[in-house]
């Protein structure tokens, strides 16, 4: 990773770029961090982003998420619940301009991750249930052109999203993204990917690199000039 | 005592009784009659009874005589003399040549009436002959002022002026008859012509009119009519201005017509006039590229033999709006400092928002097989953007934005840039670590139209954004309602994490700076802003502007200093109406020929408080000559307005420039443009309307003429004056002379006789 990041000599210090926080639960919250440092990584490689492929843990109840817009909050079974201050400081942090990438490590539906994730967000943002992301969505064009979005596996067909306004303050995957991103220090792939294998894998990373540059861009690839080559290209 | 005699003399009754007891006295007369008839209805002889029936019947008639006592009554009466008014147009389309070359046409009738002075005095037999011109209102002229005293009205009102007459000035003499004379020319009530209510109120004049139209129909003029454009229009938006030219005896002829904006071509045509009285439509579509007013000219060109050339051109003032700010945002790279920006932009309501972002330069691999079919990347349009279309964004958005790369460097259209933002465009430039000194992109054209140069390296400090003395009331970051709240709404703002090394340039204004770094001894500039030629820039030395849009919310307190800043910025940038601290209006924006013209100007102090008393200079520069032509001052009552008034100038494009000051403070430089109309309406149409004066007569009930086909005064209708009794009346009877009564007896007994001879009796 280092000589592939010297390419750019950047003199603005780290705050300028892209780091991505990765929230403390009280479950298992770190099941992932080589995959979040991975996309971070594949972000800086084939993108014009600037990253610091760090996963940098957050305590939500922290005034310090304020200087993460990105944060990723994934994990291995459930999780207790969020106290108040954490519940309130993340409704804050999400209705001021922040992202929130949920992923479900486990796969899991209806119980473990999952129903722990979507018992928090009914809490943190109960106006604005999750929802499944249409295909229509900018995510599918943010920089890739994409129809599916699994991760590791290929459990459920879409994404959801919380909405606030006609931005995406949350998405959620129970495809385990992180697992089909993440790779050992030697450089291997952490997990194989099913049903799809590799391909599928490559999937996932561009599915992780659209859902940041929509972090960073919102619906940019949705202004009335790119739509028809972008249409163009999808015939 | 009264020595005239007698001059009339009707036959009227004497007899004391009332009408009904001689109604009574005849029917029984007549029962009488019929009676004596009934009496010898059954005689044989029809000689008897014809001679029964004749005496009865004429001594019947004989006793009704007396009953009546019928007389003779003298009168002594004199005919009263009624008014006879001689209307002349005063306006100014009577000083139009009669005919080419000739007198004018209030001349030609000057000398029409002195000819025709023993005719008129030949009718004060029996009427009054009284003088008006009517301009519009009615005052007394002679023949001889006709000619020596030019009509000058700005109006025709032909109806008005009937009106008035008809109501006379001496109380209960009627006007019997009215000459009029006129070009026709009438640009009020009856513009249109003799119709509708118009029409109604020359019937109910009840006189009749005779009309004598002045001027022949064939004179040469060429002439701007017609025009219709909008109030006001919307920058970058285009517009059609139409207007119509008139020519007559300009048969087969080309016309050029042009289209200048205070002294520069906007566009021009060419009409081409195909009859010798020939109206043809043009029209003008053209975008206008600054916001404000302004003075647009149509002119045709002035021929040696027109009759008038002042209608050869026509200004008028449009005030050319903002409907949104079109914003074009071009970005370096994703980041947080412009998805913060992007955010706030894009919920504006009153920014229309184009952007392009470098998401990957060639030296980054997306790892796709086809570009074409797995990424949604599309290519930098940088000749549409930078070249073609530029004008047309009243804002462009640098945000670390800088790249030596060929396939993305922009040192083609650097000077593109330069001179968009010297004639009048906007230009932001954010920092990073491509941009001001950083990275390898030095941008030497484009940095010309920024208020600062880099010098140096950035510095990576954390700080808090320092507001200057300026910015505090400056517009663009003046946040609160005063100083001590916006210098409290900057203070609140969490530190950011580093700003581009540059000092500002001279004439440039820091709003914001470092607190500590220095440059040159001065405090480096985060925020600075200048006026560039006719446009202005704004530098943000920094990246991390988006930790007052999202960081500063961590302790849960409402903030919105980085929206607010941001729209004053955009609203400075595009020179809203609404920032400038002194508003100048010409009042109104179009001024008739001869007419004052009016200014109202409205001075607020930075804190945006109206400015009482302050110290107004306005200075009404002529744009045709590029010279001031005169100056007013005067001072701002308690809601900071004054309004000043200057002499009517002479016709053309002009601009308002005002400047004021409260003590030593200055308080800013405003402008706004007035047009002064050449012509009016009565001379901006050299045309005669023969029709309109022969529908006045038709309607009237009097005659038309032409004067120029008349040598004498006419024999017009005129209603005959009434005749009123004044002087003595004398009864003469004529029932009591003894003969009637004789004539009475006789028939009575010759009937008498007839009746005993004939055995009636």
């Amino acid at each position: 990773m280092v000589p592939l990041l010297s390419r750019r000599a950047s003199a603005f210090g780290e705050k300028s770029r892209f780091i991505p926080a990765v929230v403390q639960h009280g479950g298992r919250w770190d099941a992932r961090l080589n995959g979040l440092r991975r996309i971070a990584w594949e972000l800086q490689r084939r993108t014009s982003v600037e990253v610091l492929p760090d996963a940098r843990p957050c305590m939500l109840e922290s005034p310090e998420i304020f200087e993460y817009p990105f944060l990723y909050l994934g994990g291995e079974g459930d999780f207790p619940p969020l106290k108040d201050l954490e519940v309130e400081n993340l409704r804050r942090y999400l209705t001021f301009g922040g992202f929130l990438l949920g992923d479900a490590n486990d796969g899991s539906d209806g119980s473990g991750f999952d129903a722990s994730f979507r018992r928090e967000m009914a809490r943190v943002l109960p106006q604005s249930k999750l929802a499944a992301v249409p295909s229509t969505h900018v995510i599918y064009k943010s920089f890739f052109l994409i129809d599916a979005t699994p991760g590791r596996l290929l459990n459920k067909p879409q994404m959801e999203a919380c909405t606030l306004g006609k931005r995406a303050a949350v998405m959620y995957s129970q495809n385990d993204l992180a697992g089909a991103w993440s790779r050992t220090e030697a450089g291997d792939f952490e997990f194989d990917v099913s049903p799809g294998g590799e391909a599928q894998r490559e999937l996932a990373i561009r599915t992780g690199i659209n859902l940041l540059m929509y972090a960073l861009c919102l619906d940019y690839k949705d202004d009335a000039v790119h739509l028809p080559i972008i249409l163009n290209k999808r015939r | 005592m009264n020595s005239q005699p007698f001059n009339a003399w009707k036959l009227v009754s004497l007899s004391p009784l009332p009408v009904w007891a001689l109604v009574l006295l005849g029917v029984g007369l007549v029962l009488g009659i019929a009676l004596a008839a009934w009496g010898v209805r059954r005689e044989p002889s029809r000689g008897r009874k014809v001679l029964l029936w004749v005496l009865r019947v004429a001594a019947g008639v004989a006793a009704l005589f007396f009953l009546l006592e019928p007389g003779i009554r003298h009168l002594q009466v004199a005919r009263m003399k009624n008014r006879v008014a001689v209307l002349v147009d005063r306006s100014a389309s009577m000083s139009f040549p009669s005919e080419p070359e000739g007198p004018s046409r209030s001349a030609q009738v000057g000398r029409f009436l002195e000819q025709a002075a023993p005719a008129l005095t030949a009718l004060q037999d029996r009427f009054t002959v009284e003088l008006y011109g009517f301009d519009p209102e009615l005052a007394p002229v002679t023949p001889a002022m006709l000619g020596t005293e030019p009509p000058r009205a700005g109006t025709t009102d032909i109806l008005s002026a009937l009106r008035a007459v008809g109501a006379g000035s001496q109380g209960a003499r009627k006007l019997s008859g009215v000459l009029l004379f006129s070009d026709g020319a009438d640009n009020t009530e009856l513009a249109a012509g003799a119709v509708g209510k118009a029409r109604t109120a020359l019937a109910e004049l009840g006189v009749p009119v005779s009309t004598f139209v002045v001027g022949q129909e064939a004179l040469k003029d060429l002439a701007i009519e017609g025009l219709k454009v909008d109030d006001f229009a919307f920058v970058r938006n285009s517009l059609t201005v139409e207007v119509e030219i008139h020519g007559r005896g300009f048969s087969g002829k080309e016309i050029p017509v042009v289209l200048s904006q205070e002294g520069k071509t906007v566009a021009s045509k060419t009409v081409r006039l195909q009859s010798s009285d020939d109206v043809q439509p043009v029209s003008f579509t053209f975008t206008p590229d600054q916001t404000g007013r302004f003075v647009y000219t149509v002119t045709v060109p002035t021929f040696p033999d027109e009759a008038v050339s002042d209608n050869n051109q026509r200004s008028f003032t449009l005030k050319v709006i903002r409907d949104r700010v079109r914003v074009l945002l071009v970005v370096g790279r994703p980041s947080w400092d412009e998805r913060f920006l992007r955010g706030l932009l894009r919920q504006d309501a009153n920014v229309d928002l184009v952007s392009f972002y470098i998401l990957r330069t060639m030296s980054d691999d997306p790892g796709v097989v086809s570009q074409e079919r797995e990424l949604s990347l599309i290519p930098f349009p940088m000749e549409e953007i930078f070249d073609t279309k530029l004008d047309t964004f009243d804002v462009v958005i640098f945000q670390n934005f800088g790249y030596a790369d060929p396939s993305l460097s922009i040192s083609e259209y650097e000077r593109n840039l330069e001179q968009y933002v010297h004639k009048g465009g906007a230009l932001v430039m954010i920092g990073g670590d491509s941009v001001l000194g950083e990275g390898r992109a030095s941008m030497p054209t484009l940095m010309q139209a920024l208020p600062v140069e880099a010098a140096g390296s950035a510095n990576l400090e954390a700080f808090k954004a320092r507001l200057t003395p300026e910015g505090a009331r400056h517009p663009v970051t003046a946040l609160g309602t005063g100083v001590s709240s916006t210098e409290a709404a900057w203070a609140e703002l969490p530190a950011i994490p580093g700003i581009n090394t540059t000092r500002a340039r001279p004439g440039a204004t820091v709003l914001v700076d470092h607190p500590f770094h220095l440059v040159d001894g001065r405090n480096a500039p985060l925020v600075a802003v200048w006026d560039y030629g006719r446009g202005r820039a704004l530098t943000l030395a920094t990246d991390a502007s988006w930790y007052w849009a999202f960081t500063s919310h961590k302790d849960g307190s409402p903030n919105r200093t980085y929206d607010r800043f941001w729209s004053n910025a955009l609203r400075w940038l595009v020179r809203d109406p609404d920032l400038t601290t002194l508003k100048v209006t010409a009042d109104p924006p179009s001024v008739e020929p001869g007419k004052p013209v009016g200014v109202v100007v409205s001075a607020r102090t930075a804190d945006y408080q109206a400015a009482q008393d302050a110290q107004v200079r306005v200075e009404l520069f002529s744009v045709a000559t590029q010279k001031p032509v005169a100056v007013l001052t005067g001072t701002t009552g308690a809601d900071g307005v004054v309004r000043l008034e200057f002499p009517p100038p002479a016709p053309g494009p002009y601009k308002l420039l005002a400047s004021a000051k409260r003590g030593e403070v200055d308080l800013g430089q405003g402008e706004d443009a007035v047009a002064v109309r050449a012509v009016g309406p009565e001379l901006s149409d050299a045309s005669v309307r023969p029709a309109l004066m022969e529908q006045i007569a038709k309607v009237t009930g009097g005659k038309a003429y032409r004067l120029q086909q008349e040598s004498a005064l006419p024999e017009v209708p005129l209603l005959d004056p009434p005749v009123v009794e004044v002087g003595r009346a004398k009864d003469q009877p004529l029932w009591d002379r003894w003969y009637y009564l004789v004539v009475l007896i006789a028939l009575l007994g010759a009937e008498w006789f007839a009746r005993r001879r004939f055995g009636y009796v």
